[in-house]
């Protein structure tokens, strides 16, 4: 018995330094739990009402296919032209924001300011913003998605135009060009490939932001979902869920095999 | 690397493409592609030019901010409620996809069965949007942080358990040889040689997660999650912008403050082990 | 055609490493400019095509009717000196996911207006007139080629065609051959020479046998200043006076005409 104490108590010990930061971190975890209305008995309640969902899910609405083919459009109509006007936006500014394009050092701090700025901002807030501007609609989730993608794109794309080998710009100085004929003829062949890379996988991003935008008043296949959802008709929130995920996978395929194909035969230059 | 022959008057093969000539196909491709996306969505420079005016009728509206907002505890509750949701959900999935890590890690798992189907669970759930997973949460469990919470844990699954069995399975297998060699168990080779090796990453990950989750927090609070999203979804909604964007700053406030502690935490423990 | 009057440069500590740099150098020559490594030799050639600019002095490029003063010129001014003066460098300085064929091409970007080199490229005849250049050193088969597809011996040749196709009236070379091995080093100055009859050449070089095997004249270097301006056949006590006690190499037996 007394050995067994011994133990416990050697045992406890070596472990108390551990003590204040795990109570700590209890502490906050039973707060967090209480907060958030974790209730074990609506979990329990939750399972049989979840086979109950299950059950009225299946089988899928047939019929509601060939009507969610164009809000699946929609949602990835809004992904591109939002990503596309993001990397428009972002590859002007990380002109101004690359050290080895832009030697004013003010301007070029701002816009790294500026990016880094847009990149804290929660992308909830980006797009409620432009709702309140313009209304519901795909017009405002194209913005949102533009202005979300322009800090992180922006700033990937400086940090690539920075890396390159500064030589080639040097003899171009050399031979008397301007500012915009370097850009083109020295930076941009060597940086393609990584603008190519970012904004692809951007764009696989933003897809599954547009669908969440979607939900929240852009239109769309997220729209769709919810809706149904809401009017309890869950066979075809079942066929819009499948439609999603048909999405998702497509557009990561895509990519995959986009990327596989320009970088694996250096087409691109 | 053979480029296209461009016509010429000489019979030779010629060298030099102008640029159109390279991505003409591409490119037109492309351009109709997007004017045709432009013209399906109704954007046109109209609605920019329209915007404008909107634009700064909303920043009159806006400001002063309306502070009185958080004086009505539900407002400030809120903020309690996308903080509880991210750093529970965060914690809960941490703790799920660490053990499914271990079923995952090609050097720890007790077959390779068992790790196919832990590799498909995280591959699976990477796929599945959080929308959906939220969206019948809150069918099953109501409305409420609950669900967010939920929807969030189920959410870091994916990515944290990925990054987890990554980190295990490059893990120095030189210390767990020697434990395994000594005669301990499989669970105590993980915790005296697998897990010292792998805490930090573990927990850099799971703060950067954690980040995540509470910007995602924001937006499921719009479609049924709790939080502050919802608060600031109604206040717009309403029209009332000068709640909104009160809201907004405390809101912007709050998650940068959670980021900068999630940063201080990552360098402090990073650099701790580091020093060990 | 080239006329440099009392260089001066500072480094970046404070401590001067051009003193007082003056020379001339007429179109027909090759001249070759020997110094230690450190004592401003790549400085001198960067004030020379204004890429850096010099504390003190004159730099005047001179193309019979065209006498311009380098120094104190910005943007636009500067470029249009700069489209007279071609420059090679040590090891690769091509844009390598260009072609060679567009490397070469780019030589001429001071002289075409920005708009049309970016809207519409190089124009058919200005695609022949490279296709020469690429002739003349000897790889137009390479004219398709990814630039980093080349060999060090490659490369310099179309960087010699890229600045034969600028058609300066000078032509800086930085060290042009420290890289290549002997075998290459040999036929990029075969091609380099020649170069002589349409501009002159300034070239620096690690190695007084080489210029004294391919230059009309050449030009010592020592504590900022020109030391030796004369024939390039050096004697081994001017060597030692340039170079201090560390000589590159043995310098090849000629008879000494110092």
């Amino acid at each position: 018995m007394i050995a067994m104490k011994l133990t416990a108590i050697k045992t406890l010990s070596r472990y108390r330094s551990y003590l204040f930061p795990v109570s700590i971190l209890v502490l906050l975890l039973w707060g967090a739990a209480v907060v958030s209305r974790v209730d074990p008995a609506v979990l329990a309640a939750g399972i049989p009402r979840g086979i109950d969902l299950l059950g009225h899910m299946l089988p899928p609405d047939w019929a509601a296919f060939p009507q969610l083919m164009a809000p699946a459009l929609k949602t990835l109509q809004i992904a591109f032209v939002g990503t596309v006007f993001g990397i428009l936006a972002a590859f002007v500014v990380s002109l101004f924001a690359a050290a080895n394009i832009n030697p004013n050092r003010a301007v070029r701090e701002t816009m790294r300011g500026l990016l880094s700025a847009q990149r804290a901002l929660p992308d909830l807030i980006i797009l409620l913003f432009f709702v309140a501007i313009v209304g519901l609609g795909p017009f405002p989730g194209v913005m949102a998605l533009a202005v979300s993608s322009v800090g992180m794109l922006g700033k990937l794309f400086a940090d690539a135009i920075e890396e390159v080998d500064p030589r080639p710009m040097e003899a171009l100085v050399a031979v008397g060009a301007t500012k915009g004929q370097i850009i083109r003829y020295a930076v941009l062949p060597q940086v393609m490939p990584s603008l190519i890379a970012n904004s692809l996988y951007r764009f696989d991003t933003n897809i599954r932001m547009s669908i969440f935008l979607g939900a929240v008043g852009a239109g769309g296949i997220g729209f769709d979902l919810v809706v149904s959802i809401r009017l309890l008709d869950y066979q075809t929130a079942f066929s819009a869920i499948i439609v999603v995920l048909i999405l998702v996978l497509a557009c990561e395929k895509l990519s995959d095999v986009l990327r596989t194909r320009l970088f694996g035969q250096e087409v691109l230059r | 690397m053979n480029k296209h022959p461009k016509k010429q008057k000489q019979n030779e093969e010629v060298h030099y493409q102008r640029w159109y000539r390279r991505w003409f196909w591409p490119g037109s491709f492309f351009m109709l592609l997007f004017v045709w996306c432009l013209f399906a969505l109704n954007i046109s420079p109209r609605q920019f030019w329209e915007g404008i005016p909107h634009f700064f009728s909303l920043v009159s509206e806006m400001f002063p901010p309306n502070w009185a907002v958080f004086t009505r505890g539900k407002v400030l509750w809120s903020i309690l409620e996308v903080l509880s949701m991210a750093f529970l959900g965060t914690f809960l999935g941490t703790l799920f996809s660490f053990f499914l890590a271990l079923l995952a890690a090609g050097n720890l798992t007790p077959s390779p069965l068992v790790r196919t189907a832990a590799k498909w669970l995280m591959a699976a759930e990477r796929a599945v949007p959080t929308l959906i997973i939220i969206l019948l949460l809150v069918v099953v469990v109501g409305l409420g942080p609950f669900a967010g919470m939920i929807a969030l844990a189920i959410g870091s699954v994916g990515m944290l358990g990925k990054l987890f069995a990554e980190a295990m399975e490059n893990v120095d297998p030189k210390p767990l040889e020697s434990l395994v060699s000594t005669g301990a168990s499989k669970l105590q080779v993980i915790r005296y040689a697998v897990l010292p090796q792998v805490a930090p990453s573990l927990i850099a990950n799971t703060l950067y997660k954690f980040d995540i989750n509470l910007r995602a927090a924001l937006f499921l609070g719009v479609v049924g999650g709790g939080g502050i999203g919802f608060e600031l979804h109604l206040a717009m909604s309403l029209f009332r912008y000068a709640d909104a964007l009160a809201i907004t700053v405390m809101t912007l406030v709050v998650v940068w403050l959670a980021e900068k502690i999630s940063d201080y935490l990552r360098r402090r423990i990073i650099g701790q082990e580091v020093l060990q | 055609m080239l006329s440099v009057k009392n260089i001066a440069k500072k480094l970046p500590d404070g401590r001067l490493l051009l003193r007082d740099i003056s020379f001339e150098v007429k179109k027909g020559e090759f001249v070759g400019i020997l110094g230690e490594s450190g004592v401003g030799k790549t400085v001198l050639l960067r004030c020379i095509n204004g890429l850096t600019t010099p504390d003190s002095g004159e730099v005047i490029i001179n193309g019979g009717h065209y006498a311009q003063k380098i120094n104190g010129k910005k943007g636009k001014d500067l470029r249009e000196i700069q489209r007279h003066i071609g420059m090679i460098f040590q090891g690769s300085i091509l844009v390598k996911r260009l072609s060679v064929l567009e490397n070469v091409l780019t030589g001429r970007l001071g002289r075409i207006s920005p708009i049309r080199s970016l809207v519409y490229g190089f124009t058919d005849d200005e695609v022949e007139v490279a296709l020469e250049a690429l002739e003349k050193v000897g790889v137009r088969h390479l004219a398709d080629r990814q630039a980093q597809t080349l060999s060090g011996g490659e490369m310099q040749r179309v960087a010699i065609a890229r600045a034969l196709f600028q058609e300066p009236y000078l032509l800086l070379a930085d060290e042009p051959v420290s890289n290549l091995d002997p075998k290459n080093t040999e036929m990029v100055l075969d091609y380099l020479q020649p170069l002589t009859r349409q501009m002159a050449i300034v070239g620096v070089f690690h190695s007084p046998k080489l210029v004294s095997q391919y230059c009309t004249r050449a030009i010592g270097i020592k504590d900022g200043v020109v030391l030796y301006d004369g024939s390039p056949h050096i004697s081994p006590s001017m060597l030692i006076a340039i170079y201090g006690t560390d000589l590159p190499e043995q310098p090849a037996r000629q008879v000494a005409v110092a």
